[in-house]
């Protein structure tokens, strides 16, 4: 469900799913951490494609970011509609550097 | 049809064939056996009527000899004594065989009959030539003796057409015997032409005066007949004959046309001569004689190799029926044999199959199957239908343990279930029923994705009269989110109803942040409270979905933009929103379930939605805007069922004028 992209010492994760739902999270829970154990902590996520992100998402979401710890960044991009609505909510546009596209988002985890 | 019967059938078949091939077989040896037997008997009398009539010949000559002799002559008397005993004896002889063979020939009665007749008129012949040889009666034999002779030899012809009847019924097929056959009957023509010129000639000699050309005619006739004889037995040599036989034949010829035909010619041409030939009668008698016992000799022959030819056939014939009859009982044995060995061999362990298939079959598999220990192809068919056996008996083992797997599987899901709904029904005790509190009505609405859910809601009024709220949302749902709904259930109403004087809203989200378990699932909230004396209301809101107010003029208003959720971030902070609440005016507060409700085709209620339909219905009641709510929301679904928790609690300030109305 994931595909990686390394740029500029970055790892693009991108979900290729619409739904980041109750059924999907674990998965997607396992996969991040297998990229975030791998040593790679500067990691922009890419939402593009997701449309709907629940509380179970969300919750797998927040667990990476605590998982990647103090030293790394978490960067979003492309989040929009649903997702983008669903980060101001629950406060997370203050706990994940939110971008409009990976391209601003690399460049600011690169920097 | 069953095999066996077919099998049966055609062993049966098969060995019936067989058996009436050898039955058949039999019959006709047995038809040959006993044709061979009437041959036999036939051969017996008819060998004693030939040396019978032989001897009769005898008789008749030595008696015509003594009737023209002048004076009698005792050793000739004698002889012809002896002649008549052998005759008795010879006839006699046929007689009982005729008797002894009246089981295998047919009309025995009337050959019996005829030899009695000749017997009493051979007694009649000989009374005559005893009274004309008797001492007181000379010379008057003479005068008898022709006409008496003629009668002897019709007795002669007699007896030897009697024998000729014989032959006819019973006539040999086989050459030899046929041939043989008629070489007795031409040589008895022979002797009886030969012994009837040893009288007529020896007549001639002894008067010769008084034989005349009649007589002469006579002797002459009866050469001629004799060589005719020779020249039929000599046209039957042409078939292959014994060694013994031949020989008797030819030299039987060679002593005749030697001997005796020169001599009976040279004797013919004297008497027609009349000049007085050299020979006196006892010589030509003697002659003759021995010419006759030629013959006789060789008519032996001929029956002893009739009679040995004859009891070989009736021998073989014994041996062939003897054989025929073995082969019948081992045809018979044979076919006894196949058949028990198809029905033991084929038929039964078949049928022994044949039945454990049926009864496996029809699921019976505690059937036994036949013990076999063979090779061929029913021990193939027996071996294959153990291994489907022990197949089906491990497929029904196979069958029952997941059965049984089945079952403990559906008591287990049967008692979560129970569990479950016992849990559900805590669960709805746990909500608050629709009540009035002061002057704050509330109504909620509730509708699990499953049996219990993450999803709770309270309204309580703390000592003070201030009414405190809240409504929680667990990450994720089910049963670990129904639990932590009863955790937050329960701390948040304790902090509403222990806060102390002066403790804000934020303070205490912040308090249960903090305190939040880290490997608890976060939850999102609106807690508020509404101030009993004033116009005002506060909430804290936790990540949840912004609550609409609903003005007492029907305008809806949203209140807040957000916040953390609690237990997602431990420093989290929070804002306490404080807005008009007053008579008439409602609030509205529902979890992320009811805007994030999808229809069929995936879209989503929406916030939007739910604005549009709550200003739509801002005039109507309470109970009805909840319903109106529920009814829309399931029309969007399309079904019943939800994929996420839903709350809805709805709380308001009653107008001045109902507030005593303490009941809705």
């Amino acid at each position: 469900m994931l595909s990686t992209d390394l740029r500029n010492n970055v790892l693009v994760v991108r979900v290729a799913e619409k739904r980041i739902d109750a059924s999907k999270a674990p998965a997607f829970k396992d996969e991040m951490t297998k990229c975030i154990d791998s040593g790679q902590n500067q990691i922009v996520l890419d939402l593009s494609s997701v449309d709907f992100i629940d509380s179970s998402g969300l919750g797998a979401l927040v667990s990476c970011l605590k998982r990647l710890g103090p030293r790394g960044g978490l960067a979003v991009a492309g989040a929009t509609g649903a997702v983008s609505r669903l980060f101001t909510l629950t406060r997370m546009d203050r706990v994940f550097a939110l971008h409009a596209t990976v391209d601003s988002a690399v460049e600011q985890l690169s920097a | 049809m069953k095999i066996r019967h077919i099998l049966l059938i055609l062993t049966a078949f098969l060995g019936a064939a067989l058996l009436v091939a050898v039955a058949v077989q039999i019959r006709n040896e047995i038809l040959k056996y006993q044709t061979a037997q009437r041959m036999v008997a036939s051969n017996a009398v008819r060998e004693q009527l030939l040396l019978g009539t032989d001897a009769l010949a005898s008789e008749r000559s030595q008696a015509y000899v003594l009737l023209i002799r002048e004076a009698g002559e005792s050793d000739k008397l004698y002889k012809l004594r002896e002649a008549r005993r052998r005759v008795d004896a010879l006839l006699s002889a046929a007689e009982a065989e005729i008797g002894r063979t009246k089981a295998s020939l047919s009309n025995t009665n009337g050959s019996l009959a005829s030899l009695v007749r000749i017997r009493e008129e051979i007694g009649t012949l000989r009374g005559q030539v005893d009274g004309y040889l008797a001492p007181d009666q000379p010379l008057r034999g003479f005068e008898f003796a022709p006409r008496w002779f003629q009668q002897a030899s019709r007795l002669v012809e007699e007896l030897q057409s009697s024998r000729m009847t014989l032959l006819q019924r019973e006539r040999p097929l086989d050459p030899v015997l046929r041939t043989e056959a008629n070489l007795r009957a031409f040589a008895a023509i022979l002797s009886e032409s030969i012994a009837r010129n040893q009288a007529l000639v020896t007549h001639a000699l002894v008067r010769m005066a008084e034989t005349g050309s009649l007589e002469l005619d006579a002797i002459s006739q009866n050469a001629g007949r004799a060589g005719l004889a020779w020249e039929l037995i000599d046209g039957q040599l042409a078939v292959p004959l014994s060694e013994k036989v031949e020989k008797a034949v030819s030299s039987t010829h060679e002593d005749y046309s030697t001997t005796f035909a020169p001599l009976q010619r040279s004797l013919l041409a004297a008497f027609i001569g009349r000049v007085p030939p050299a020979l006196s009668p006892d010589q030509w008698y003697d002659m003759t004689e021995r010419s006759l016992r030629s013959v006789a000799l060789m008519q032996q022959e001929l029956l002893t190799s009739s009679r040995e030819r004859l009891e070989a056939e009736l021998s073989r014939a014994q041996r062939t029926v003897a054989l025929w009859s073995a082969l019948l009982l081992l045809g018979i044995a044979a076919v006894i044999t196949s058949a028990l060995v198809v029905r033991r061999r084929v038929v039964q362990p078949l049928e022994g199959l044949s039945d454990a298939m049926l009864k496996l079959a029809d699921n019976d598999l505690t059937t036994p199957l036949p013990r076999l220990t063979r090779a061929d192809e029913i021990g193939a068919m027996n071996d294959a239908l153990r291994v489907f056996k022990a197949n089906a008996i491990q497929r029904q083992r196979a069958q029952s343990e997941k059965q049984l797997l089945h079952a403990r599987l559906r008591d287990a899901y049967r008692q979560l279930r129970k569990d479950l709904e016992a849990a559900a029904v805590i669960q709805s005790t746990m909500l608050p029923a629709a009540a009035t509190l002061g002057d704050v009505r509330y109504r909620g609405l509730f509708r699990p994705s499953s049996l219990i859910a993450g999803d709770t809601y309270n309204v309580v009024r703390r000592t003070d009269g201030g009414i405190g709220f809240f409504q929680v949302d667990v990450a994720g749902h089910g049963a670990p989110a129904a639990l932590v709904s009863v955790a937050c259930h329960h701390t948040l109403s304790q902090a509403i109803l222990t806060r102390t004087q002066g403790t804000h809203l934020e303070e205490i989200a912040a308090q249960i942040n903090e305190d939040w378990p880290e490997d608890l699932p976060y939850f999102t909230m609106i807690l508020g409270e509404i101030d009993p004396r004033g116009q005002r209301a506060s909430i804290v809101q936790a990540g949840h979905p912004s609550p609409l107010v609903i003005r007492r003029g029907g305008t809806v208003e949203l209140i807040g933009d957000g916040g953390f959720p609690v237990g997602m971030i431990s420093s989290a902070s929070y804002e306490r929103l404080e807005f008009d609440f007053g008579p008439g005016d409602r609030l509205l507060i529902f979890s992320d379930g009811l805007v994030e409700a999808e229809n069929q085709e995936g879209e989503q209620f929406s916030e939007a939605r739910l604005r549009q339909l709550v200003g739509e219905n801002a005039t109507g009641t309470t109970p009805a805007v909840l319903e109106t709510l529920d009814g829309v929301l399931r029309k969007w679904r399309g079904s019943e069922t939800l994929d996420d928790d839903l709350s809805v609690l709805m709380l308001e300030r009653l107008p001045e004028r109902t507030q005593a109305d303490a009941v809705h």
